[in-house]
């Protein structure tokens, strides 16, 4: 079985050399997908028992010193995230062979594209299954860089290769913290060895509350946690829809993978990470989607989202910590299993999302929701198959997004946190969770409405054509595990099953699957009436009379007066101004028969990023000032420089002495 | 069985009745005589009959959408209290579910407005989105106070919470207050919003439908008048005494609870002008600030307790 699994390995790199060595994109294209489709076969065929619920996947590699030897574990946690991982990249990838035709037929070479594709997966395969920190870091580099060169793409538009390096600074930025930790690791346990590092962080001591912290903030930074979020709407907009896809609902997983991994090595937390964990994701929920609802950008916007979503699962995974170190059983498996399946089911949505995102891309060169409009009558399947992801995100039943979040709800709600404040603050948890669920309504309904239904915005804008079957079948796979997770919350639950048995065991998880249970007859019950009644109204609405929208006595109505974007979440973007920020540059008519044409225009930027900017350069300036003086003064470089030469000494010889 | 007989028809016939209590309290306030009782089953039975007419600006959405929301206002009254006991089905955490199916009629009905590609239909939609995203807030501190209050969990089990259960009254006062403006303004009532005026600029609910006619229109008037029977039912089995019991006497209170209800959202809206629409906002964090207090004050009742 682990020869099977290793074997993967292999499979994709030949896939990536062919990739990069055939001669048309279709041959690079067909390489690609059927290293990884074999891929994916063999690690999901060796994983069969471990998905069962069953053993567990080891072997140990001997490597030549320092690394000794590289251990490979599998667990129930790894399998659960290549179980869908992989397939989605698979599917991801079909996707680009349509999304990126246009660019094909001008001739660009896409092999090298692909060959990323292909390395992506390969990252999840070590990143899943490695227990050793420099192997699990030269991953963690592999699907940072093949991200990184996955979102330029378009290279050429200066922009888009600052999203790029943004992203690439952030990351690394993140990688610097996680190498902190391992090392502080390393010093401490002599290894490199997850279950050395185990070892250690199962004992308390004062070292583990600073390497809980910096792993979390790596982490964090990994999966756009606000306010480490900065990088992720730029570098969404900036790629490829199908990058976008697979970066927000699969490749940023891993950061939320890395943290469980940990939070199993570490065993039982203590209080104040719950809290700080369940605190932190959040402010993740609560800012991202407000975020969203300024957002001009449909894939801005859905990036926003993602850190909105990646905040549920961290309240989720906030809960469950809270319950493990109170030691209350039913918490912990609440809270964990919502987060999980929040993880899964925020891939599925997600990914269809950004899909539909890029389709409407691909046939109108625009995701500017202002300038869109009307297309659901141009693109039927892309436009059917957004809704249904729309409505996921949102939370709304019979969809799988009210699955996981009803979890997390009944977590919060339960209402058996050992102090009476603790409960209340987790009600009142429960409710700022309310606000973020109402607000990605409004968002979704905005993002959805604007952009498919009423009339074109710009009656000039071009619409080439549909997405071809090579988009709309990876997203119709998507939409459909949407739908049955949602119909069917037990087969949800039954993905995670394995997975959740690490975090706790027993009665706890049958009092979970009974407590869900309920929704299994609930939202298939709901989606038959809707069904029904829907079916109904298409009856009766088959006579019907065409005509005008009523415009209320004015009969000259224009596309353009249609409801803006930026009107429609004006009123909510008024009540939290404190957090929206808006620029406005005007100008304005100034004499009775104004000589110049006038104007306004407002909009949103990220306070978070702005402010960041702003101490960038506030750091700049100081330092060019005091620098400047430097060559002036030569005393102060000689005395700097001798400073220096001491710290480096004193360091060198405390650190060699024992 | 019976009762389950009686909370099905309740809900098939109360909407109307409700719908008919109001419009006549607004009537005798005005100084007329007022429509009869059943005059919304008359006015849907003429528009059942009547076509619809759709813009061309339309897609298949705006077809389907009145009907969806009228299935979430039916669904919800299957889990609710309708007769202040036992209602039709009931799990754990009934009332996130609850909430979370009104949200999907109140999108659908919103995607519909935006569908219209009507600039009024679009103003009305986001104007319903963010009042919802502050009401949402306050139900789940009112639902979260109750159901923590009592230990129960679900939205029968949290309503049918009495002064007598123990308690602070200040949680139920404040609960009921909450549920009155949550009530409001789901039903699109005023002070928050006027059902009756044709000034589009200042509607919120009624400027989404202007687009909708015919067996439409009927669905969407039912799911309102069906929404506002199981809001106010939840009210009523609150304040109802005999809560929680399956006796002819506890239903009929809830029943008559839920008409004085309905007398009480006519004399409101006969006496009261609309709020500016910057201050409804602020009405709706009443109900917030509601919910805060009496998630708070159950701290209290624990405290005296220990």
């Amino acid at each position: 079985m682990t020869v099977l699994f290793l074997l993967s390995v292999p499979v994709l790199l030949v896939g990536v050399a062919l990739a990069l060595a055939l001669r048309s994109n279709l041959a690079r294209a067909l390489a690609a997908l059927a290293s990884q489709a074999a891929a994916t076969a063999l690690v999901l065929f060796s994983l069969l028992p471990t998905l069962r619920g069953g053993s567990v996947l080891e072997v140990v590699w001997p490597w030549p010193t320092p690394i000794n030897s590289i251990a490979f574990r599998v667990d129930a946690l790894g399998a659960f995230f290549l179980a869908w991982s992989l397939p989605m990249t698979l599917l991801g990838t079909a996707y680009a062979v349509g999304y990126l035709r246009p660019y094909f037929q001008r001739g660009r070479n896409g092999g090298s594209h692909f060959a990323l594709l292909n390395l992506v997966s390969l990252s999840f395969v070590l990143i899943y299954s490695v227990q050793n920190a420099l192997v699990f870091l030269l991953a963690w580099e592999i699907a940072a860089v093949a991200a990184w060169l996955l979102v330029i793409w378009d290279y050429s538009n200066q922009k888009i290769r600052f999203a790029g390096f943004n992203y690439l600074v952030s990351t690394h930025v993140g990688l610097f913290v996680l190498v902190a930790a391992f090392m502080l690791l390393h010093s401490e346990t002599r290894s490199m060895d997850f279950a050395a590092f185990g070892h250690f962080l199962a004992r308390p001591s004062p070292l583990r509350g600073t390497i809980f912290l910096l792993l979390g903030v790596s982490f964090a930074l990994k999966s756009a946690f606000f306010p480490f979020h900065t990088w992720l709407p730029r570098a969404h907009s900036a790629a490829p829809a199908h990058v976008s896809a697979l970066m927000s609902g699969v490749i940023h997983k891993a950061g939320l993978f890395a943290f469980l991994r940990f939070t199993l090595l570490m065993g039982k937390p203590e209080e104040w990470m719950g809290w700080g964990v369940l605190s932190f994701g959040l402010l993740s929920a609560f800012f991202g989607i407000l975020y969203t609802t300024t957002q001009r950008d449909l894939k801005r916007l859905l990036g926003y989202s993602s850190t909105e979503n990646v905040g549920i699962a961290a309240i989720g995974f906030g809960i469950g910590y809270l319950g493990w170190a109170w030691g209350i059983p039913s918490l912990t498996v609440c809270g964990f299993a919502g987060g999980l399946l929040h993880i899964l089911n925020h891939a599925l949505f997600k990914c269809l999302l950004f899909y539909s995102a890029g389709s409407v891309y691909r046939a109108t060169h625009s995701v500017d929701i202002e300038r869109l409009g009307g297309l659901a009558k141009r693109l039927p399947i892309t436009a059917a198959l957004f809704l249904v992801g729309a409505l996921a995100i949102a939370a709304l039943p019979p969809l799988n997004g009210f699955v996981s979040e009803f979890i997390v709800y009944s977590a919060l709600l339960s209402g058996s946190a050992p102090s009476d404040q603790g409960n209340v603050l987790l009600i009142g948890f429960a409710a700022v969770l309310a606000f973020v669920g109402a607000v990605s309504a409004l968002s979704m309904t905005r993002a959805f409405g604007l952009t498919f239904l009423g009339n074109p915005r710009e009656p000039g804008l071009h619409v080439t054509e549909e997405a071809p079957p090579s988009m709309w079948v990876p997203m119709a796979l998507h939409a459909l595990g949407v739908v049955v997770f949602g119909l069917a919350p037990q087969l949800a639950l039954a993905a995670i099953w394995p997975a959740l048995k690490l975090f706790s065991a027993g009665k706890e998880l049958n009092a979970l699957a009974s407590s869900v249970a309920p929704l299994g007859i609930a939202n298939p019950l709901l989606a038959a009436t809707l069904v029904l009644a829907g079916s109904v109204a298409w009856l009766l609405g088959r006579g019907a009379r065409r005509g005008a929208t009523w415009g209320c006595g004015y009969t000259a109505t224009s596309p353009r007066m249609q409801y803006t974007g930026s009107s429609f979440s004006d009123q909510l973007a008024r009540l939290f101004r404190a957090f929206l920020p808006s620029a406005r540059r005007e100008r304005l008519p100034e004499e009775i028969f104004p000589r110049h044409a006038s104007h306004v225009s407002t909009h949103h930027f990220d306070p978070v990023e702005h402010r960041m900017f702003e101490m960038l350069g506030q750091a700049e300036d100081l330092v060019a000032h005091a620098s400047g003086r430097i060559p002036e003064q030569s005393r102060f470089a000689f005395a700097a420089g001798l400073v220096a030469l001491i710290v480096i000494g004193a360091l060198v010889l405390g650190g060699s002495s024992p | 069985m019976l009762l389950q007989f009686a909370n099905v028809a309740a809900l098939a016939i109360m909407p109307i009745v409700l719908a008919g209590i109001i419009g006549r309290v607004k009537s005798l306030w005005s100084g007329r005589k007022g429509p009869p009782i059943l005059q919304l089953a008359y006015d849907l039975a003429r528009l059942a009959q009547k076509r619809s007419v759709y813009s061309t600006t339309t897609t298949p959405l705006f077809r389907l959408a009145p009907h969806l929301f009228l299935v979430t206002s039916l669904g919800s009254g299957f889990i609710a209290p309708l007769l202040g006991s036992t209602p039709l089905a009931s799990f754990q955490f009934d009332f996130v579910w609850f909430a979370y199916v009104w949200a999907f009629g109140r999108v659908a009905i919103m995607l519909a407005a935006l569908d219209a590609g009507s600039s009024f239909e679009g103003m009305g939609a986001a104007r319903e989105a963010v009042f919802s995203a502050v009401l949402e807030p306050a139900f789940f501190l009112v639902a979260g106070a109750l159901s923590f209050l009592g230990g129960q969990r679900t939205l029968h089990e949290i309503a049918t919470l009495h002064l007598r259960a123990g308690g602070p009254a200040v949680v139920w006062v404040l609960a009921v207050a909450a549920l009155l403006i949550i009530l409001q303004v789901e039903t699109s009532r005023m002070p928050v919003d006027d059902p009756s005026t044709h000034l589009e600029l200042t509607m919120v609910h009624e400027v989404m439908i202007l687009d909708h006619s015919g067996p439409d229109l009927a669905a969407i008037q039912l799911g309102t008048a069906t929404k506002l029977f199981v809001g106010s039912s939840l009210i009523a089995t609150l304040l109802n005494p005999w809560a929680g019991s399956t006796t002819l006497l506890c239903c009929l209170t809830n029943l008559g609870l839920c008409a004085l209800l309905a007398v009480f959202v006519g004399c409101v809206e006969s006496l009261l002008a609309r709020f500016k629409l910057k201050a409804v906002p602020q009405y709706i964090a009443v109900a917030l600030a509601c919910g805060g207090v009496a998630l708070l004050a159950t701290i209290w009742r624990v405290g005296a307790a220990k």
